[in-house]
């Protein structure tokens, strides 16, 4: 019996943290999951870290992407020093150890692609016969 | 494999041997079984190979698109080399030994023919 | 030594008796199979065989079919005989016998492949490797190296060269000879050839050896330009990779390419030539052997000038946006402008001019496509004299005696013409002839290096009357002989008073046939065209010269390949409407109004007449590159556009149709002869015009104009270089 009344428990504390039945339901819409847990911090993107111990390893940290890229979340958001953190490389968040910033590194850049910035490969042969260029007139 | 199929008689004559029908009601009855049974299984096709924007409906039509496309055939033996194929093609798409993309030929010519007169065929640049 | 080397051609006449047995083993037979001096039989391995006195071994082995490995013979240079490679052995004999250089004896025994034979060879294999390089990885000649297969089959598996410490092998400076001949002279074996060929081939004498033993070196004495027409041809008779292709340096190896047997159409001879392609594109041109044209030669412009065809190309239609510029559209678009000016325009209003790059399948579909449309006024951009018989007696545009005539004549009058830049092949021969069988020249015109000794007869056109009189001290000089020809260059045939010319050396031609009592088979007067499409042109009716497009400006004016500015937008109404069609974009796509890309002379098969008349079809190597099409095809689709679809869809319809018109057209291979001499000079006597005071002077005059003369050699940077070099050449 105890263990259904801490389910629920569990159930309106998650409830709780996302500021209601209606703030709960949009983001279960959007992730698919409910969780409840401690925000351990936010990057620059606004992307929210989330721990609960609660949880087993592999389900116990989490992130709550940023409000911005609605729908659009994708694993590649997330900026490596929390990238560690979030795949159990360390226990320490960058909150608390922050990484070492050294002149080399450059801003972290998500996946671009199917984006209008996305890469696309051009040939750099030189062409087997050039055209001839009209004169201006 | 017409070989095997025409045996030579003692006589001139040639004899030539049925595949399945031996008349051509048989002939009528094994085509009509078949087309129902594609018939039925159609709704089946269509769930399972999810072809996108071919309904039931499409598909039915379709099936009778491809059998009449052979309503000339006359001779025995063709006809039921029609069936016996038509049969393996239902076997391999009940089993999904076919893909998607083998259901999807049968909605739409992919190429374009072949242009034909001088215009087109210089446009093509040939 | 250099010295020794020039007189070379000399000795060999000596010591052989017969100046023709130095010259090809066929030559040699003929020449001397109508003497009346019995054969003489000899054995090779064992084999009898029967030859000329004056052969040489050698050339009695190639009879019974035994190749016997060389180095410095060349069929069609004199014997040097210092490659020591053709060593056999000859019975009684002590010493085995360099087989190039020896004559034939009564009751030879040759053995060519003896332990003695062979063991020769493989020494003699052996000292050459010993200071060549072992660099056939990166060496050009690689896969085509004369060295290279016969130290496989004729060397030995290992070399007794260990001085690498002390003396090491020999090293030679290389030298910078031109843009078109790369020198790594390391890889020199001495053969010579390429000295040979520059002094009796080429007739510039500029390369020579000096020094000897080791230290013999090939070169041009001081640092200079080897200043040739026909320089190309030393890479291919250079037996290894001393001498290779500077513009196809390092690009492929031979088993890569393919190669296509086509045409050239640089200059009128129609040479022909060999296409290597790779990748789809066009990587090199190697002649191709035609002992009545080319023989085995090739002139520089028509070998190196392939470049041109991957630079300025029309790769798309164009046509005129509201600004004025040609921008790039569909054939759809293209074809349709076109016909939005057709209507409306009376047929008298629409003319044509085609260009010299032009095949004959294009000039007879534009032909009648034009006649359709109710035009008369097609006309090619070389201008002939159109006075009296004109171009209505193939007799009067063709060079009549044929290129191989020249070998057979004893006399030849060069009439305002420098074959030596307008046919370089053609001087050649010339020089051949003046060279072995004495032929006395004349020359009406500047007097320019030829190659050869001429008699100059001054440059003004008063010789000519002269000489058409008969009271020219020359005319005593062509009256001693039988076979005499007159060639009369095309570009002084462009002047206004061409007419009067042609008609002076046609009475000259005739007078003389009359006089000396010719065989009738023997013409007498030859005219030289310049470019490849002419001959055709005539042959389908086309009008030479553009006179009737300046006589009556058209509303709407078709270039097919016209790229020579005969016709300026200065000579056109302001609203005429130019349609360029064509390969490259030059003067007339700059002038046009709409551009239908075309195709060049190696991306369709195409009918060209070269100069004597002699039919031959260019083969597609490589496709046309982007939207470019077949020059015919685009005739074809653009009359259907305009109503007017004419009745072939194909290339054997459109072969048929020109059969039609000349059936010599599609005789490909053959030379068709035209034989109305005397009707010609009968017409010739009502010419108006009569002769300006002008010197003679053709326009191609040094070697810097040989280079750049049409569309494709003018885009090509290979033939820029080359100017660029000449011109630092004169200048210092």
């Amino acid at each position: 019996m105890s263990v259904y009344l801490e389910k629920l428990r569990h159930f309106r504390l998650a409830i709780k943290q996302h500021g209601g039945i209606i703030g709960a339901y949009l983001n279960f819409y959007r992730t698919d999951e409910l969780k409840w847990g401690d925000l351990i911090g936010e990057d620059k993107f606004g992307n929210k870290y989330f721990q609960n111990r609660h949880y087993f390893i592999g389900r116990s940290r989490w992130v709550q992407y940023s409000d911005a890229v609605g729908m659009d979340y994708d694993g590649s958001q997330i900026p490596p020093e929390w990238h560690r953190w979030l795949h159990y490389i360390g226990d320490e968040p960058p909150t608390t150890a922050p990484p070492v910033k050294r002149s080399w590194m450059v801003d972290h850049k998500p996946n671009l692609t199917g984006t209008p910035e996305q890469y696309v490969p051009y040939s750099t042969v030189k062409p087997k016969i050039t055209a001839w260029e009209p004169p201006k007139a | 494999m017409a070989s095997r199929l025409i045996r030579q008689s003692q006589g001139a004559t040639k004899i030539v041997k049925q595949i399945l029908s031996t008349d051509k009601a048989e002939a009528r009855r094994r085509v009509l079984n078949l087309y129902k049974a594609w018939y039925r299984q159609i709704p089946y096709v269509v769930l399972n190979y999810e072809i996108p924007g071919v309904t039931v409906k499409d598909g039915r039509v379709k099936l009778r698109e491809m059998f009449m496309k052979n309503k000339h055939v006359t001779d025995l033996r063709a006809i039921d080399f029609l069936v016996i194929r038509g049969q393996m093609e239902l076997v391999e798409t009940v089993n999904i030994w076919k893909q998607k993309n083998h259901i999807m030929t049968w909605f739409k010519d992919t190429w374009n023919p072949k242009p034909a007169d001088f215009l087109s065929k210089f446009y093509e640049g040939n | 030594m250099a010295t020794l080397l020039k007189i070379w051609p000399l000795m060999g006449r000596r010591i052989l008796g017969n100046p023709a047995a130095c010259l090809a083993c066929k030559s040699a037979r003929t020449a001397s199979g109508s003497s009346d001096q019995p054969e003489v039989e000899l054995f090779v391995n064992d084999i009898p065989v029967s030859v000329p006195p004056g052969t040489t071994v050698l050339q009695a082995c190639a009879e019974v079919g035994v190749q016997i490995p060389r180095f410095c013979y060349h069929d069609r240079l004199s014997i040097a005989g210092n490659c020591r490679m053709c060593l056999v052995e000859v019975e009684k004999s002590a010493k085995p016998v360099a087989s190039c250089a020896m004559p034939v004896m009564k009751g030879m025994r040759v053995k060519t492949d003896s332990e003695i034979a062979r063991k020769a060879r493989e020494g003699v294999m052996e000292f050459l490797l010993m200071n060549h390089p072992l660099d056939c990885p990166i060496c050009d000649q690689g896969g085509e190296c004369d060295l290279q297969d016969q130290s496989m089959v004729f060397g030995s598996d290992r070399s007794r060269f260990v001085d690498m410490d002390h003396e090491g092998k020999r090293a030679v400076e290389d030298k910078d000879i031109g843009p078109l001949v790369k020198t790594i002279m390391t890889r020199c074996i001495q053969c010579t050839r390429c000295v040979r060929f520059a002094n009796e081939i080429a007739g510039v004498e500029e390369i020579g050896t000096t020094g000897r033993g080791s230290d013999m070196q090939i070169g041009t004495y001081v640092e200079k330009l080897f200043g040739s027409e026909l320089s190309g041809n030393i890479i291919d008779i250079c037996p290894v990779g001393a001498l290779t292709s500077k513009p196809y340096a390092f690009t492929a190896r031979p088993w890569e390419n393919r190669k296509t047997e086509s045409i050239d159409v640089m200059d009128a001879l129609g040479s022909n030539i060999i296409v290597a392609t790779r990748e789809g594109s066009v990587i090199r041109i190697l002649p191709r052997l035609h002992e009545d044209i080319n023989e085995e030669w090739l002139s520089d412009r028509s070998r190196f000038a392939y470049d041109g065809l991957k630079r300025q190309r029309l790769v798309s239609p164009m046509v005129k946006d509201a600004s004025g510029t040609l921008v790039s559209c569909e054939w759809e678009d293209a074809f349709f402008t076109i016909l939005d000016r057709l209507t409306g325009v009376t047929g008298s209003e629409i003319a044509a001019i085609a260009g010299g790059h032009a095949d004959a399948e294009s000039l007879i579909v534009l032909k009648d496509l034009l006649n359709r449309l109710g035009s008369e006024a097609l006309c090619t951009e070389e201008i002939f004299p159109m006075d009296a018989a004109g171009t209505d007696l193939r007799s009067n545009y063709l060079l009549n005696t044929q290129i191989s005539g020249i070998e057979e004549a004893e006399v030849v009058l060069l009439v305002g013409t420098n074959p030596r830049y307008e046919a370089p092949l053609l001087n050649a021969r010339i020089r051949k002839s003046w060279l072995h069988n004495d032929l006395t020249v004349g020359v009406i015109g500047p007097q320019l290096d030829l190659t050869y000794e001429y008699d100059h007869l001054g440059d003004s056109t008063k010789v000519l009357q002269e000489l058409a009189a008969g009271t020219h001290p020359f005319n005593k000089v062509l009256s001693s002989t039988k076979r005499a020809m007159i060639i009369v260059g095309s570009a002084v045939l462009q002047r206004a008073d061409g007419g009067a010319i042609h008609a002076a050396m046609s009475t000259l031609a005739q007078n003389h046939r009359v006089k000396s009592g010719c065989d009738e088979s023997w013409r007498v007067l030859n005219v030289l065209q310049r470019v490849a499409s002419q001959v055709a042109a005539l042959d389908l009716g086309y009008k030479a010269g553009v006179q009737v497009v300046r006589d009556n400006p058209p509303k709407v004016l078709y270039l097919l390949g016209a790229d020579e500015q005969t016709v300026t937008k200065a000579d056109l109404p302001s609203d005429c409407f130019v349609v360029y069609q064509g390969c490259h974009g030059d003067a007339g796509a700059s002038m046009a109004d709409v551009v239908l890309p075309g195709a060049a002379y190696t991306e369709k098969v195409g009918t060209y007449v070269n100069t004597e008349g002699r039919a031959q079809q260019t083969q597609v190597a490589v496709t046309p590159p982007g939207m470019a099409r077949e020059d015919w095809k685009i005739i074809r689709a653009l009359s259907e556009i305009v109503g007017q679809t004419l009745p072939y869809d194909n290339l054997n319809e459109v072969r048929r149709r020109l059969a039609q018109m000349s059936p010599n057209l599609t005789r490909y291979g053959d030379v068709e002869e035209a034989n109305y001499f005397k009707q010609a000079e009968e017409l010739a006597k009502s010419v108006k015009s009569s002769l300006a005071s002008d010197a003679l002077t053709p326009p191609q005059l040094s070697l810097k104009d040989f280079y750049m003369v049409d569309s494709i050699s003018r885009a090509s940077q290979t033939m820029a270089h080359c100017v660029a070099a000449v011109t630092k050449a004169e200048a210092k």
